[in-house]
């Protein structure tokens, strides 16, 4: 059974609790490594500085109490962490990654990338109320810790990264699991299978899948088309801001050509970046005709190159995670740019990246019936 | 067959799209070819075309690069303006004469620039162009035209019937023309030969009923198709007699198919192949199309006919087809059953039968091979392959054995070789 | 070694000298770095242009030759050769063209020129970096394997087979012959099918340079074109597997008929006499057509088309098969009635139309019709069925014949994995070229003939089984080697990260995944040079011999600068 079929059974269990979601999810891995289901579980632990939280493989089960499966920072794109564990052949242990939705997207991406093996690994996602901005929670971590925790109680998402905030894929189910809090009864969580892997778990687990999703999905609607709202009218805005040439070229006047959004972008792969590597090292008699030619020649050159290249290798697997806005040094909405281009370049594929495993990549498939709107632009 | 030694190169007469495909195959072998084309360029029928189905891929682009490798090839002795006048001998042993018609311009001088056309002072109707537009006497059949050298027709040059006229070698820069080339005869020691001399189409003047020849705007299939080509002769711009872009098409098929007995195999696909060609350029066009049973075998054509199916033109099946004139216009009268219907339209493309050449009997005779009640060259053993004939060591390949479109006519191509090199002694 | 370039610019008649300033061409050349020399010649391609060419190339001991004029159509390949014949690795040489994108399309003579000079220094700049390529030759294995022993499985066996090609003919089924057996009568000479068939079993099995395997199957294919490793898996009682080596395969698997049980409108399987074309064939090949309950039928429907709807396409053979059941019917029941009901007559060719005003007569009818429905009545059969002005009618039969439409095999799917091939329109297949390159795919030495290619008649089988000979023969030739493309890519492996995306973009299946080393590589012997997977490449590990990035960057950034 694909994933994509687990979808579209509906069938859930219902699980009653006063724990909250955190706990609800510890609790659960705790019981599935009790019964040896699970070796190991990845997922956010607060670091023992107290200011800031990380990916961590946890092999002894009394350490997950300290797991935050919703932290209130994605540090390190969860789709990177798992890829490091198996990018060189698959885990010899049965692994549980914890991730947001758009992190298990992310790993679904790199596995039909071959950067990831994802046999004896489960992924287990949750409705997502975003993350805060990393210069802010920054600021005083401890107060945002609680904040943010507030504001997920609320379902207040104007505090969180600006990509976070215009999400509509915030309670996409991509993985093996999911919970669902939103549209439960007080004390209550949907326990969602996407595959056959997660069926085999909560098999194991002796939970039955004999509930009722409906209200989850149409809370879930809801939600999505409110997001959706009002991701339109952002990006709209985005665009007029951004499009064109020139006001291109000055929304990213401001990039130091550092590549750290490259860096930590879970779908930028490649062992060496094109625009890390000679390719785009001239000899300085280059950089002297175009400084003749033109004028003057800024340093460090090639940052408007840098970002749409970079746009151009990855847009159709951006999972609009924004771990690139919160990496860059200048404070350029990257990831809101990229994130409205993505929507444009996979929907020209009816795309949505990670969404299901077994889709393969716009990029290797042809179709004789695609591209009109490009093809037949000047017929 | 037995198998000889003897003589190892091969004669194919015709350097059409089979042609091609035979000596490029026969070269790649290591054979030496002499290729025999009757007229002064390469491609044949097929770069008639400007797209082929069923996937209009572009037949110049498709076709070009092989006639370009031919001629670079060492292995191909391209003579054109060439025919075989006599064969003797058998299977690894013929001797074939050759008459070579002087082209007056050099092969190796021409670079092809065009300088000489201009000067010349005759202008006649380019029957590559189906008499659409005027050459020259000195003159390529169309742009593109591989080898790009131009041949004098002498029937029509002045010079050559008496008169003083200098113009096309005074503006060549290469001195390339030269006027006292001759015929040449020349005697070739062939081992086997192809014939794959292409086909004709049926002259829709036998048939009034068509109105061709009489009302303006009836065209026949080869005439629709340069009227579409991007290098014809109104640049691909598909214009009534009188300027206008028409409104209204209909295509009839099986013209000429009760006169000749057989049915042609490719007119329903590249009737509906039209139907793309004029939806292309003048998208609100109505097209209908008159058939009687559509023929359109085959893994990719039904495919295609629900595209077509899809523009909006109907296919209207008749049992008895006329072409009136009417006022300025042009009506369709047809029946169906007991239904009877008049179209008003613009214009009307025939989709006109293959036949074959009027040159087929005499190479036949000179070949020592039969032909068939059709007049085309004929088959050993209708049963089996259908590229030997019952003369051993000469074989036939494309339209010049029967009606057939260009898949089949490169598959003959290619099954004569196989059948030429299997019985070679060193295989 | 030094760089030591020599430029030449051609007049080209009046073609080029008259519509661009050569000298001002060759000053323009003359300072750049590596130039030694830097001339201008009325007509290089000619006889005494190329012997300049050549002794121009010794005198100033010439590393690099770089010639501006025609189209690289035209004339690359000469220049080539005179660098190779002058002792110069012919890679080392570029042809910028100021002719056809010059001199031929640009009226004022200064903007002519500015050209020129743009592109026969970006050629010059090019040039620098060109990589003296080396042709590599391969040994191959000249031997054949035919998958596939129907008509044109042997055909081809026999045509190819001799002593110095050895042909391993497979197949599956435990007798050879494929569905031509079951043919009392071909059309439309309505010569003898299975009998014709059997002789050239015979002949086969007495050929010696053939080796059959029947109740076999072919479970691997490794390797490429003039080297491809086979292994055959037999079902005998040992469940054996024969392994060899061949140079090219052939896939001439044929067909299948459409199952009838899946448009239940023609009750195929539900009520007695309703049989498809084979059984009838089976059935007039054992001497007696009779009905179930042993009486001769009076009348008979043929039913054309059947299935036609559900796989898309006319299978082409079963409007002249209709035609020659009719032919059998009448030499077995006088007086026999026969009704075929058809949507088109499909009889393309020069024999076919006669074919068919010869079995049309008395008793025997063309209905043109749609929507047909087969119910029984009594111990006949009624055909509803709508004609062509669509009014609603019916016949009364005593037995229907299905004409089910022609399908690729079953194990079509299977064998795309084995043999690297790919299915195209309709399931069967996929030809390298719709027109050009029929029997052909898009793996080098892989080929296809017959109906596994698509739905055909006898006679064009047996033209793709010789024109798959005809290929076979002028490429695998014993004692010759094979020279595959020069120019073709190559895969970093420090920079792959094994994402496998230039796979996925191969055509030609030529790029293959290193487990070992998470890498993908390139096979030399198949990589034809197209550049897909170089485009594709992310991070630039791939890149295309002859066209590298610093080459076409230098070039590029000299000719806009």
């Amino acid at each position: 059974m694909s994933k994509s079929e687990g979808n579209s059974k509906n069938k859930c269990a219902i699980i009653s609790s006063k724990l909250d979601t955190n706990e609800v999810i510890i609790d659960f891995l705790k019981k599935a490594m009790d019964k040896g289901i699970f070796d190991a579980v990845l997922m956010p632990l607060k670091v023992p500085a107290g200011d800031s939280f990380a990916y961590v493989l946890i092999k002894d089960k009394t350490l997950l109490k300290d797991g935050v499966p919703l932290s209130p920072i994605m540090s390190v794109q969860g789709a990177k962490a798992v890829s490091s564990v198996t990018r060189l052949g698959k885990a010899k242990m049965k692994i549980a990654a914890v991730m947001r939705p758009c992190e298990i997207r992310g790993t679904n991406e790199l596995s039909k990338l071959g950067q990831t093996n994802l046999e004896n690994i489960t992924l287990i996602s949750m409705d997502c109320p975003g993350v805060l901005p990393m210069s802010d929670f920054l600021i005083d971590p401890e107060k945002n810790i609680r904040i943010f925790n507030e504001a997920m109680q609320k379902g207040d998402d104007t505090i969180m990264r600006p990509v976070c905030q215009i999400c509509d894929k915030s309670s996409m189910v991509a993985g093996d699991l999911h919970i669902g809090i939103r549209g439960a009864k007080k004390d209550t969580f949907f326990m969602i299978s996407n595959s056959q892997k997660g069926n085999d778990v909560l098999d194991k687990l002796g939970i039955d899948l004999k509930g009722d999703i409906n209200s989850w999905q149409a809370k879930v609607k809801n939600i999505a088309d409110e997001k959706h709202k009002k991701r339109e009218k952002h990006l709209k805005e985005l665009k007029s801001k951004t499009g064109g040439l020139d006001n291109l070229a000055d929304t990213f006047s401001q990039c130091i050509n550092c590549h750290n959004c490259m860096r930590v972008c879970p779908v930028c792969y490649c062992r060496l970046c094109y625009f890390d590597s000679d390719k785009v090292k001239h000899p300085s008699e280059d950089y002297l005709k175009m400084a003749e030619r033109k004028g003057s020649i800024r340093f460090l050159p090639d940052t408007i190159l840098f970002q749409m290249g970079r746009m151009l290798h990855m847009s159709l697997s951006c999972v609009s995670c924004g771990a690139c806005e919160d990496a860059c040094p200048m404070s350029i909405p990257v990831a809101q740019i990229f994130s409205m281009i993505a929507d444009e370049t996979q929907g020209l594929f009816d795309y949505v990246s990670g969404r299901n495993i077994e889709e393969p990549i716009p990029l290797i498939t042809y179709k004789e019936d695609e591209l009109h709107d490009v093809e037949d632009a000047n017929d | 067959m037995n198998e000889k030694e003897g003589y190892l190169d091969v004669l194919v007469i015709g350097a059409g799209i089979a042609g091609i495909e035979a000596s490029s195959l026969l070269s790649n072998s290591g054979r030496k070819v002499h290729l025999i084309e009757k007229t002064s360029y390469t491609g044949g029928n097929v770069i008639k075309f400007e797209e082929v189905f069923s996937n209009m891929e572009c037949s110049t682009c498709m076709v070009a690069p092989r006639q370009q490798e031919l001629l670079q090839d060492k292995n191909i002795n391209l003579l054109t303006l060439a025919e075989v006048e006599d064969v003797k001998g058998s299977f690894g042993n013929f001797t074939v004469k050759i008459r070579k018609k002087a082209r007056y311009v050099d092969l190796q001088n021409c670079i092809g620039c065009n300088a000489c056309f201009d000067p010349c002072p005759v202008s006649l109707k380019n029957e590559f162009e189906e008499g659409l537009s005027e050459r020259k006497a000195i003159y390529v059949p169309c742009a593109g035209a591989l080898p790009n050298v131009p041949m004098i027709d002498t029937e029509n040059c002045i010079r050559f019937k008496g008169k003083e006229c200098k113009a096309c070698q005074e503006a060549c820069a290469f001195e390339a023309i030269d006027f006292n080339q001759k015929d040449e005869q020349l005697e070739l020691k062939i081992g086997a030969i192809i014939a794959a001399t292409g086909s004709d189409t049926f002259d829709p003047k036998q048939t009034p009923e068509y109105g061709y020849g009489k009302i303006d705007d009836v065209y026949t299939a080869f005439e629709f198709e340069r009227l579409y080509a991007s290098n014809g002769p109104t640049e691909g711009n598909i214009n009534l007699k009188n300027g206008k872009a028409p409104k209204s098409v209909a295509i009839i098929h099986c013209v000429g198919r009760d006169q000749k007995g057989y049915c042609s195999a490719v007119c329903c696909m590249y009737s509906l192949k039209f139907n793309h060609y004029l939806k292309s350029k003048i998208p609100d066009i109505k097209i209908k199309e008159f058939y009687t049973d559509l023929c359109i075998p085959g893994k990719s054509h039904q495919k295609f006919y629900e595209k077509m199916k899809e523009t909006g033109t109907d296919l209207i099946r008749v049992n008895e087809i006329g072409v009136e004139k009417q006022g300025q216009g042009i009506t369709v009268k047809y029946s169906v059953g007991n239904k009877k219907g008049n179209l008003p339209v613009d214009m009307v493309i025939l989709a006109t039968s293959i036949e074959p050449r009027d040159d087929t009997p005499e190479l036949a005779k000179v070949l020592g091979v039969s032909l068939d009640e059709y007049g085309f060259f004929k088959e050993e053993n209708p049963d089996a392959s259908s590229v030997t004939t019952s003369k051993p060591g000469v074989l036939i390949a494309g339209c010049a054995q029967g009606p057939k479109n260009i898949q089949n006519s490169v598959s003959q191509a290619n099954a004569a070789v196989g059948k030429i090199l299997s019985l070679s002694k060193k295989r | 070694m030094e760089m030591k370039i020599g430029v030449y610019i051609c007049e080209c008649g009046p073609n080029i000298a008259d519509k661009v300033d050569i000298a001002k061409v060759i000053n323009a050349v003359s300072s750049i770095d590596g130039v030694v020399v830097a001339e201008r010649y009325k007509l290089l391609c000619s006889a005494e242009g190329k012997r300049f060419l050549k002794e121009e190339i010794k005198k100033h001991a010439l590393t690099h030759l770089v010639v501006a004029a025609c189209s690289p159509k035209q004339h690359e390949q000469t220049f080539m050769e005179v660098c190779e014949k002058a002792g110069i690795n012919p890679y080392l040489f570029q042809l910028a063209n100021i002719r056809e994108q010059c001199a031929w399309i640009t009226e004022d003579k200064d903007e002519a020129t500015e050209k020129a000079i743009r592109l026969t220094r970006a050629a010059i700049k090019r040039v620098c970096h060109h990589s003296p390529l080396e042709k590599k030759e391969l040994e191959c294995n000249t031997d054949v394997l035919v998958i596939g022993g129907g008509i044109a499985g042997i055909e081809t066996s026999l045509q190819l087979a001799s002593p110095d090609r050895k042909i391993y003919l497979v197949e599956k089924s435990s007798s050879l012959g494929g569905l031509l057996t079951n043919f009392d009568k071909t059309f439309p000479s309505m010569q003898s099918g299975s009998k014709s068939i059997q002789e050239k079993i015979q002949t086969v099995n007495n050929n010696a340079n053939i080796e059959v395997f029947t109740n076999s199957e072919v479970e691997e294919i490794l390797g490429f074109f003039g080297n491809f490793e086979v292994k055959v898996k037999k079902r005998d009682e040992e469940q054996s597997t024969a392994e060899f080596n061949v140079g090219a395969v052939v896939l001439a698997t044929g067909s299948t008929l459409f199952d009838p049980m899946q448009t239940p409108q023609y009750g195929y399987g539900d009520l007695d006499n309703i049989i498809t074309s084979l059984e009838f064939e089976n059935m007039n090949s054992s001497g007696k057509i009779t009905l179930k309950n042993g009486k001769t039928p009076n009348s008979v429907a043929i039913i054309h088309c059947v299935g036609r709807d559900k796989t898309g396409y006319c299978s082409e053979i079963c409007c002249m098969y209709s035609l020659k059941f009719v032919r059998y019917l009448k030499d077995k029941i006088s007086n026999v009635k026969v009704s075929n009901f058809y949507s088109d007559l499909c009889i393309p060719g020069k024999t076919y139309q006669k074919f068919y005003d010869q079995t049309k007569g008395k008793h025997v009818d063309f209905i043109r019709s749609t929507d047909i429905k087969i119910t029984k009545n009594g111990d006949k059969l009624n055909i509803e069925y709508k004609d062509e002005n669509g009014s609603k009618n019916n016949l009364v039969v005593d037995m229907a014949i299905l004409t089910p439409a022609m399908e690729p095999t079953s194990d079509t799917s299977r064998l795309t994995e084995v043999a690297g091939v790919s299915l195209g329109d309709g399931g069967f297949f996929a030809e390298e070229h719709q027109k050009l390159s029929p029997v052909s795919t898009t793996t080098e030495g892989v080929y296809i003939a017959g109906c596994a290619q698509g739905p055909k008649n006898i006679s064009d089988t047996l033209d793709q089984a010789n024109a798959v000979t005809g290929k076979i023969l002028s490429s695998l030739i014993p004692g010759r080697k094979i020279e595959p493309e020069v120019k073709i890519s190559q895969i970093s492996e420090s920079f792959c990260i094994g994402c496998k995306t230039c796979i996925n973009v191969c055509s030609y299946g030529a790029i293959t995944f290193d487990e070992a080393r998470k890498i993908s590589v390139v096979n030399e012997a198949i990589c034809r040079g197209c550049g897909n997977c170089v485009a594709a490449c992310p991070s630039g590990a791939a890149t295309l011999k002859h066209f590298t990035f610093n080459q076409i960057y230098k070039e590029l950034m000299e000719a806009v600068q």
